[in-house]
């Protein structure tokens, strides 16, 4: 089956009951994308389908055949990062890490569909995915501050490394 | 790694014992000197630890003191962590105290280049040390300002040097509270997805092994069939090993399917304990109580006292249910065994793989990636089992936990049932307090911590005795410390209630520790405690705690409706002494506060007659975004003490200052955790 991931197209010859997060991981070592509970109670799991976010643990991959599909790794363009990745590092939105890429998903899903969101709208469009380092104070400061930066894109931005 | 390598490697090695201690205290056994930094023909500085990040911040925290020393910035240090073959033995990460004892030596360490860096720019330019200044990874002295590069004033040499006695802490700490400091030096890998965890590893030719686990703690394998796991495809062998049994696939899929398809007898045994038994249990096979703190006669007290109040308090087993499921790769060649994986000791990992697989310390080497979270917990269970299905299938294997794995199979934090019984005049005095934990574990070391009250009363004892255990324990966030603080602070609101007086006042007229008035002052002070305002539904709680070292208070405010509490308002105040890195400190105390309210409204271990029930996160619930309160954190810095622990001390205090919130909103009285569901 055919499946685009970051721009790229694979052939792939996988069960297609198989979940999108165990081909993305295994067959296309995208481990961005992480396992946490594989029952979609998590969100460490979390990738765009269309641009829409989807709990890959739970989704077969035939569901996201002939759809286009992003995940951590396609996030920044080239070099620079994307808002909500630069954001999360000037906040230090994290300890292990481990929630981040499901939690910049989440995040990147929620401003394209509402760009100026209220911290209520954030607390709630983020509670499919665990931190359980508990870094959410950090995580709201973070998303809210990258949709002030995509709403002035003059803002310094900064790039990565 | 030996003299010769490092010649031919390093320009300058450093060396020394891999952690701090105090002038007079006993070096720690098994600490041998060892190298602690090196830099390289390039003019890479790294330095080398046996402690592991797990979110902490500590590769952060290293990177920071040592670039501080040597005026370089903390992306061009080299931490290198936790590789049994690169870094010195360390007792494990556990504690808090990484700052305080490795950072402070690697500090030293750096210190010590400094020195060697600078009498080098000295001799060659014919000028006094005091005039050589080091400044963006280069010496520097005069003006015109003649300029060396590390690499460029190391050039030819190979150096070594032992850290000198007189090379102490306290040298200049850099301004802090810059931002540029609080950006961690692995977050560009973290927001990529570039980090490896255990989870994610692999190597070449490697299998994927599933271990075939018993229906109940304590089952004995009868036998096996697996006719229709060898017609799945991928599947390459089933290991059994005694009551050890798994099967190895090519795939993590067909490892799964292989599992599944695997049909196995077992004979269980029986086991009567349940979580709803379990406070009896605790009660009923008490080891012998360890007595920490006796003081006066609890008899007199009791007698001088106008009020008498029990209290029966009791903390559940609850799991540290980390973000990431336990995983390891283990790898054998020649009879040596290669280990990845996201253990928090390295070095007690690969005594404990040598010792369960019949080998010698030397041929085991453990390296440990990203760790997806630990609050303790991640066993070597994980590394052990992949390294027995590797000995049999004689290629590499990885075993990577599903979650329910995780809740079922890794450690839980041991359940606590506590007795208070304290006396009070009716000015508010404590006169008496009889405090009996009984902690599950046989080991009672692992209930003292934060047992002892920190309050001034004449006539004291407390005593804590382990137990049995049904699951298997293990670490947590301040393990013990907070299920004890839980018990105390909550019983001294309980005691303030009777007597109808404030709990902080309460508080202050017992608690003459001048360290312990500073952190519930300033907390009340941020929180408006003097000021607030009761609502209908809405409390107010506060407590006190101390742990690791570090002093804490916080002060919370809950609303409670339809039997459902938010907490909406968290000041705490934090003294650990002097800071290396303020946001840091903050990011664990909010972390550890989050955590905490988890544990104090909702977590709970479920098992009955040998089974685990909450196997996944839609039976256990823990905190997520909109669960988070308003947090403020408010650092008490005083570089007049030294560094002491960050990450757990924030746990200690909430779950009381939430029960204490919850009683003040609902009038009842709590004495076990979770709170939540106590108002059905
Ligand atoms: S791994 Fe998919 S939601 Fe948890
Ligand atoms: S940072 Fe560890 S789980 Fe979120």
């Amino acid at each position: 089956m055919d499946l685009t991931v970051n721009g790229d197209l694979h052939s792939l010859q996988v069960d297609r009951e198989r979940s999108l997060l165990s081909v993305l991981r295994s067959e296309l070592d995208l481990t961005g994308t992480k396992y946490g509970c594989g029952e979609g109670n998590c969100g460490a799991c979390t990738v765009l389908i269309d641009g829409e976010p989807a709990q890959s643990c739970i989704t077969p991959v035939s569901a996201a055949a002939g759809r286009s599909v992003t995940t951590v790794e396609g996030l920044a363009a080239g070099d620079e990062l994307n808002p909500v990745q630069q954001a999360f590092i000037a906040h230090s939105a994290f300890q292990c890490g481990y929630c981040t890429p499901g939690f910049i998903i989440s995040a990147t899903a929620l401003l394209a569909r509402n760009s100026h969101p209220s911290e209520a709208e954030v607390r709630s469009g983020l509670n499919g995915n665990i931190c359980r380092c508990g870094a959410y104070v950090r995580i709201i400061r973070a998303v809210r501050s990258a949709a002030t930066a995509m709403a002035s894109p003059a803002s310094a931005r900064e790039p990565a490394e | 790694m030996s003299a010769t390598t490092s010649a031919q490697k390093y320009t300058l090695t450093v060396t020394g014992p891999p952690r701090w201690t105090l002038p007079g205290e006993p070096p720690e056994v098994g600490g041998d000197p060892a190298v602690l930094l090196t830099i390289d023909r390039s003019g890479q500085v790294s330095v080398y630890s046996g402690k592991v990040e797990y979110g902490q911040g500590i590769r952060h925290g290293f990177a920071l003191t040592v670039a501080d020393e040597l005026s370089i910035s903390p992306a061009d240090v080299d931490v290198v962590l936790a590789d049994t073959a690169r870094v010195p033995w360390d007792r494990g990460t556990t504690g808090s105290a990484s700052m305080r004892t490795v950072g402070v030596q690697l500090r030293r360490a750096a210190a010590t280049a400094r020195r060697v860096l600078i009498d080098l720019a000295a001799d060659r330019w014919g000028v006094k040390a005091a005039d050589v200044e080091l400044v963006d990874g280069a010496a520097r002295a005069g003006s015109p300002a003649l300029t060396l590069d590390f690499a460029a004033l190391l050039d030819g040499l190979s150096l070594q040097r032992d850290i000198p006695d007189d090379i102490g802490p306290g040298t200049e700490l850099a301004p802090a509270e810059d931002a540029t400091r609080a950006r961690r030096v692995d977050a560009l890998e973290k927001v990529t997805g570039r980090a490896r965890y255990s989870q994610d590893f692999v190597v070449p030719g490697m299998l994927h092994g599933k271990v075939i686990r018993p229906p109940t703690y304590g089952a004995k394998l009868v036998d096996i069939d697996t006719a229709r796991a060898e017609r799945v495809p991928g599947f390459v062998a089933l290991v059994r090993d005694g009551d050890f049994a798994g099967v190895v696939a090519e795939t993590e899929h067909a490892a799964t399917y292989s599992l599944e398809s695997v049909r196995v007898r077992w004979e269980e045994s029986r086991d009567d304990a349940s979580d709803w038994s379990l406070p009896s249990l605790l009660q009923e096979h008490a080891g012998e109580a360890v007595v920490l703190q006796e003081s006066g006669s609890l008899d007199e007290g009791m007698g001088e006292a106008d009020g008498v109040l029990d209290g029966t308090y009791f903390a559940p087993y609850i799991s540290n249910a980390q973000m990431e499921p336990s995983a390891a790769v283990a790898s054998w060649e020649d009879g040596k065994l290669s280990v990845w994986c996201g253990n928090r000791g390295p070095f007690s990992e690969r005594a404990q793989l040598a010792g369960a697989l019949g080998i010698s310390e030397g041929d085991v080497h453990v390296m440990t990636l990203a760790v997806g979270g630990s609050f303790g917990t991640k066993t070597p269970t994980v590394s052990l089992e992949a390294a027995r299905l590797a000995r049999h299938a004689g290629r590499p294997v990885k075993v990577a936990y599903t979650r329910s794995e995780e809740f079922i199979w890794s450690t839980v934090r041991p359940a606590a049932l506590i007795e208070i019984k304290s006396g009070f005049t009716s000015g508010g005095k404590i006169t008496a307090w009889d405090y009996r934990a009984f902690h599950a574990g046989e080991n009672a070391f692992r209930g003292r911590r934060g047992a002892m009250t920190p309050y001034d009363v004449p006539h004291t004892r407390v005593a804590v005795a382990g137990s049995v255990s049904p699951l298997q324990h293990g670490s947590y966030r301040s393990l013990g410390g907070a299920v004890n603080h839980f018990a105390r602070e909550t019983h001294m609101d309980r005691m303030a209630r009777r007597l109808e007086m404030d709990p902080a006042e309460f508080r202050l007229r017992n608690l003459s520790h001048p360290r312990y008035r500073r952190v519930l002052e300033a907390a009340m002070d941020r929180f408006g405690w003097s000021t607030r305002k009761r609502r209908d539904g809405v409390g107010f709680g506060l407590a006190v705690g101390f742990d690791a070292g570090s002093y804490v208070a916080e002060c919370v405010e809950v609303e409670v409706r339809d039997q459902q509490v938010q907490v909406r308002r968290v000041t705490a105040a934090f003294d650990c002494g002097a800071i290396v890195n303020p946001d840091g400190v903050r990011n664990q105390v909010e972390g550890s506060i989050v955590m905490g309210i988890g544990s104090a409204l909702w977590e709970a271990v479920e098992f009955d007659g040998g089974r685990v029930l909450t196997t996944g996160f839609n039976r256990y619930r823990v905190p997520r975004v909109m669960d988070t309160p308003e947090i403020e954190v408010v650092l008490i810095e005083d570089d007049s003490n030294p560094a002491t622990g960050a990450g757990e001390p924030g746990i200690v205090p909430i779950a009381a200052a939430v029960a204490n919130a919850v009683a003040d909103a609902t009038g009842l009285v709590i004495e076990q955790l979770p709170i939540e569901p106590q108002l059905r």
